[in-house]
């Protein structure tokens, strides 16, 4: 139940971040595939860089195990992101 | 005080700003829920239940009982609370607005405005979004973000093949206004 509430918590403070790097729009996400605004790619390339900072201190101090790492096959992520482009690029979702 | 509070209602943060943000959540994820973010699976979950209910036979598959398990699961919670906080975060600049079509004028310049066409290619366009993200195990969030944080070599190999894809589609679709 804790486990709940925590995600709804979470996940409000994921989508208020999304909402106001304005990636809920369709010009911010098509754009950075035009090199016209690269917002997307601040956005995601900050939000990694802080997240595994934090990941790799916290579990070096021993305070966190990882949970599953996603599987690795190279051709279904490949063919997957390629198919994955086509429709993020199409309609900005 | 007050400018903090300014701030933080402003329509658009600093990319960067942002960043921060979702890092920090990111992180808290980890530690606080042993889960990872993201966005599309809690679909597959949720379309799962969905299919159990009305065509238990077909959907009781590995994919739907052990990969992404039917059901009300931790992201479908983490889904919710996504579109409440994309609400809050409207109503924090004043400019949440309940709309059918989109008031983007770039759209309305490429597709047109009609709300047929939005509609359509936004439903078209989802399918073939989630289907890509169900073979290649995540989205944007939940492969790219959530699994570049744990440097996984599988979000890069999905970073680098979306990007390749997107800038071909934006290519077509815009041509000579690329």
């Amino acid at each position: 139940m804790l486990n709940y509430f925590l995600a709804l918590i979470l996940g409000a403070f994921f989508g208020f971040s999304l909402n106001k790097a304005g990636l809920t729009r369709y010009s911010k996400i098509v754009n950075v595939f035009r090199f016209t605004d690269m917002a997307v790619l601040k956005f995601m390339m900050t939000a990694l860089v802080v997240s595994m900072a934090g990941l790799y201190t916290l579990r070096g101090l021993g305070l966190i195990t990882f949970p599953n790492v996603p599987a690795t096959y190279v051709v279904g992520n490949l063919v997957g992101g390629l198919i994955f482009g086509v429709g993020m690029a199409l309609v900005g979702l | 005080m007050s400018n903090l509070v300014q701030g933080v209602r402003k329509e658009l943060w600093s990319p960067y700003a942002a960043g921060i943000l979702l890092g920090v959540v990111g992180v808290l994820a980890v530690w606080l829920s042993d889960s990872l973010l993201g966005a599309s699976g809690a679909f597959e979950n949720l379309a799962g239940m969905i299919g159990k209910a009305l065509a238990p036979q077909v959907f009781n598959v590995m994919y739907f009982n052990f990969i992404m398990p039917a059901g009300i699961t931790w992201g479908v919670i983490l889904l919710l609370g996504i579109i409440l906080g994309g609400g809050l975060g409207a109503l924090s600049s004043r400019t949440f607005k309940l709309r059918w079509n989109t008031d983007d004028a770039q759209w309305k310049a490429i597709f047109g405005p009609q709300l047929w066409k939005r509609w359509l290619l936004v439903f078209l366009g989802a399918i073939v979004l989630e289907y890509g993200a169900g073979i290649a195990g995540g989205c944007t969030s939940g492969l790219a973000i959530s699994g570049g944080m744990l440097l996984a070599p599988a979000a890069f190999l999905f970073i680098a093949a979306m990007f390749m894809s997107g800038i071909l589609t934006a290519f077509v679709v815009y041509r000579r206004r690329y």
